[in-house]
């Protein structure tokens, strides 16, 4: 108490104690005045008042004047405006008292400011805010566009797919399968660089790894910030985030006291960035002192090692596989939408091709189809086939389906169907290949070309089941050849006339005797076969003389042929007359030679079918 | 390992980039050519019976353009200014150049290499103007990247200097 009276200022309490009292001031310094009072009564003690008052009266009145002066005593605006700023420095730097004293008036006063006008606060603190929320921002969009282009690239890829056949065919689950494989990536090696000089605080790498140039590595990588930062955006604190170098991505984190760069073999995972952030904010954190004062020596920063370590390790898949179960909707949207497109595709491709197939066998002749189902290894049928009818197996790859398993019950039963009948009838009839077969109802109708030799044998035959009658009247005849070089020598003939005249010369007389036997033994032939033969017979004149006198000597002409023809036994019916006279003439460069040959008869030989009763 | 930071700097073709290869490759090409940016080499020294790696960083040279990079200079812990003796202006910058480097890293260990000695027809450097530089804060030295004077003991110097400031 009595050093800090000594040294302290005097306090009001000081000023204000009457002298007398038990002051050790006064009483040490006047030990005799003391026991000269207190030894005496109340008679000294009056007298010792006003000797005092006689003695320090003036002074005590000023000590008094001084005190009242002191208890009204305040700082002016001016005076504390002088002092205020050194104040606060003087007592900022002995401790935090002042802060914490200043704490809560500060945080009033901000609420009330921000209450009251936001918007200057706001426009005050958004140089700070506005690069850590647009840094923030395009941390997460970056991180969720790798995300989303390892999802899409994993699943849309082949490698993607082989995944998918491994975890199905392992029975592990697929995230698991896609870790194991996405571990392709590799945070090989970790620095922790000096962010003002750029030397190497700790260095870490994979375990089989060798890196000797870790601390030029360091420097250039500082280097290249510095280069960077100089020569893009000097003012805005911009940094160079990554770079690629290969295979190989640098990721760097930059702290205000150091920097820590992961290199990367592969595709960085969407972690890494967070991760050496959190690394590096607890570095700067817990080592805060040392990077301020570090000079070169880096055995300090030994201790940090583990931290970055971690950087090293693969904690990373869990995290990844947390990271792709969040787009796991994407990953599988886009293949599942194909294979449901695909799949209904081919549903619809497949149900049509089933549908014209059945369609097909429906109209083929000579199968009922009474049952139809397909599965998955093939088509079964049931239904009814006429032996004739084709195989359906042969109907389907006619028609185009591609070959697939078949099976089929197929009972027999005789069809009525037209294209089976002339199936029937072409095998039990024997009808050749040159005629066509077509059934009108219940009638067989032939066309095209047919011996007469063929003829004779359908006459006699039985019809087949479903046709009860034949038509062959469209039918073309051919003869043997025997019969038919006969014919083409009957046809050659041209039995000639003197002009105007319809009486036979001696030479025609005897040729039209051997046109006459020719023709008895083609007609005896042909009808024995059960067909006919016509006998037409063209009659000319020379173009000499009025139309209508030659068309009578044409005429006469003609029907003195025909009755040498009847003459012979040739039958009336089979013999027919043209007498066409000049319309169709015969040609030959000689005019007299042409006027001859046209004053003639010409032959024509046809063989027609007979229409057999029906039996 | 203690590891300190050395810049070269300097006027352009004054030759940082001989004296770095001379250092620490003990190689010398008589061919010019100009650094971009920065270089960094390494070298281990024995300094103050410790070893200490030096970390050179080889500025490019300040020309009518441009003048020296500080980003470089940042958290330095020593400097090795080159001056071309041949040529009189490269001395005469370097004060300017001393005083961009001091604002920059502050009052660091520092040498002053007058270089190409070797060149002693073309030296342009008057015992003056040397006498002039002797005053102030750095350590003095004539050097050549040719022939390899002064070299060796003008980073040693420099790395003991550096080792001792700590």
């Amino acid at each position: 108490m009595n050093s800090e009276r000594a040294t302290g200022p005097l306090s009001r309490q000081d000023l204000e104690r009457p002298i007398n009292t038990d002051s050790p001031v006064v009483a040490d310094r006047e030990p005799g005045v003391e026991a000269l009072g207190t030894g005496n009564g109340a008679t000294p003690n009056s007298d010792f008042a006003t000797l005092r008052q006689l003695l320090i009266g003036p002074e005590q009145r000023r000590l008094g004047e001084l005190a009242a002066r002191l208890d009204e005593m305040h700082l002016t605006p001016t005076e504390l405006a002088e002092l205020l700023p050194e104040a606060i420095a003087l007592r900022a730097s002995r401790d935090r008292a002042l802060g914490r004293a200043l704490a809560p008036t500060v945080e009033t006063a901000l609420h009330e400011s921000v209450r009251r006008n936001p918007r200057e606060v706001a426009a005050a603190i958004f140089p700070v805010l506005g690069p850590a929320i647009r840094k923030a921002i395009a941390e997460t969009m970056g991180a969720l566009v790798r995300s989303i282009n390892s999802a899409v690239e994993s699943s849309l890829s082949l490698r993607g797919l082989k995944w998918r056949v491994e975890a199905w065919r392992t029975g592990v689950p697929y995230a698991q399968v896609v870790i194991k494989h996405a571990l392709v990536y590799r945070v090989e090696q970790v620095f922790l660089i000096h962010a003002e000089s750029g030397l190497l605080l700790n260095h870490v790498t994979a375990a089989d790894l060798d890196a000797p140039n870790a601390d030029l590595i360091s420097a250039m990588l500082t280097a290249i910030q510095d280069f960077v930062h100089d020569s893009f955006r000097p003012n805005e604190g911009a940094t160079l985030r990554t770079f690629t170098v290969g295979e190989h991505t640098v990721h760097l984190e930059v702290g205000p006291r150091a920097l820590l760069a992961a290199v990367v073999r592969g595709t960085p995972p969407e972690a890494l960035a967070p991760r050496l952030q959190s690394a590096l904010e607890r570095i700067h954190l817990e080592w805060a002192q040392q990077l301020v004062d570090f000079r070169g020596d880096a055995t300090v920063f030994e201790p940090v090692r583990p931290l970055l370590e971690e950087c090293l390790e693969t904690v990373l898949s869990t995290q990844q596989a947390r990271a792709r179960g969040a787009g796991a909707w994407l990953r599988w949207a886009v293949p599942l939408t194909a294979a449901v497109v695909l799949a209904l595709g081919l549903t619809i491709r497949s149900r049509l091709n089933w549908q014209r197939a059945l369609r097909t066998l429906d109209a083929e002749p000579g199968i009922v189809l009474v049952d139809a189902s397909r599965g998955w290894t093939g088509w079964r049928f049931n239904g009814l086939k006429d032996p004739l009818a084709r195989d359906p197996s042969v109907v389907l790859a006619a028609a185009g389906f591609s070959p697939r398993a078949i099976w089929g019950r197929w009972d027999s039963y005789l069809a009525l169907d037209s294209g089976v009948v002339a199936i029937r009838a072409r095998r039990s009839l024997a009808i050749p290949a040159t005629a066509t077969i077509d059934l009108r109802a219940d009638t067989l109708v032939l066309g095209g070309t047919a011996g007469v030799d063929w003829l004779a044998r359908v006459r006699g035959a039985t019809l087949p089941i479903g046709a009860t009658t034949i038509d062959v009247s469209a039918v073309k005849l051919t003869l043997p050849p025997a019969l038919d070089s006969l014919r083409e020598a009957i046809e050659r003939q041209l039995i000639l006339f003197d002009a105007g005249s319809s009486q036979l010369t001696q030479i025609a007389a005897t040729q039209l005797r051997g046109v006459s036997l020719a023709t008895r033994r083609l007609v005896d032939a042909v009808t024995s076969a059960g067909a006919t033969v016509r006998i037409e017979l063209f009659g000319r004149t020379d173009p000499t003389g009025a139309d209508s006198t030659n068309r009578s000597l044409a005429q006469l002409r003609v029907d003195r042929i025909s009755r040498g023809l009847l003459s012979f036994g040739v039958p009336r019916e089979m013999v027919a007359g043209q007498p066409i006279a000049t319309d169709n003439p015969l040609d030959d460069s000689d005019p007299a030679r042409r006027a001859r040959i046209n004053r003639s008869v010409a032959f024509n030989v046809e063989v027609n079918a007979v229409q057999p009763r029906p039996k | 390992m203690l590891q300190k930071k050395v810049c070269m700097v300097g006027v352009f073709g004054t030759g940082k980039t001989c004296l770095v290869q001379r250092y620490v490759y003990s190689i010398f090409s008589e061919k010019y050519l100009g650094t971009v940016g920065v270089k960094i080499d390494r070298k281990e020294v024995q300094a103050s019976g410790q070893p200490v790696m030096l970390m050179l960083w080889d500025l490019e040279g300040r020309d009518d353009h441009r003048d020296i990079s500080t980003s470089y200079l940042r958290g330095a812990h020593g400097i090795i200014y080159v001056v071309d003796g041949t040529r009189r202006e490269t001395f005469d910058q370097i004060f300017e150049i001393r005083d961009i480097v001091r604002g920059e890293v502050g009052d660091v260990p520092s040498v002053l290499a007058l270089n190409k000695v070797d060149l002693a027809d073309a030296w342009r450097l008057d015992a003056a103007a040397e006498k002039s530089a002797e005053g102030e804060n750095w350590h003095l030295l004539r050097t050549s990247a040719k022939t390899g004077q002064g070299v060796e003991s003008a980073f040693l110097w420099l790395a003991d200097a550096a080792v001792g400031a700590t």
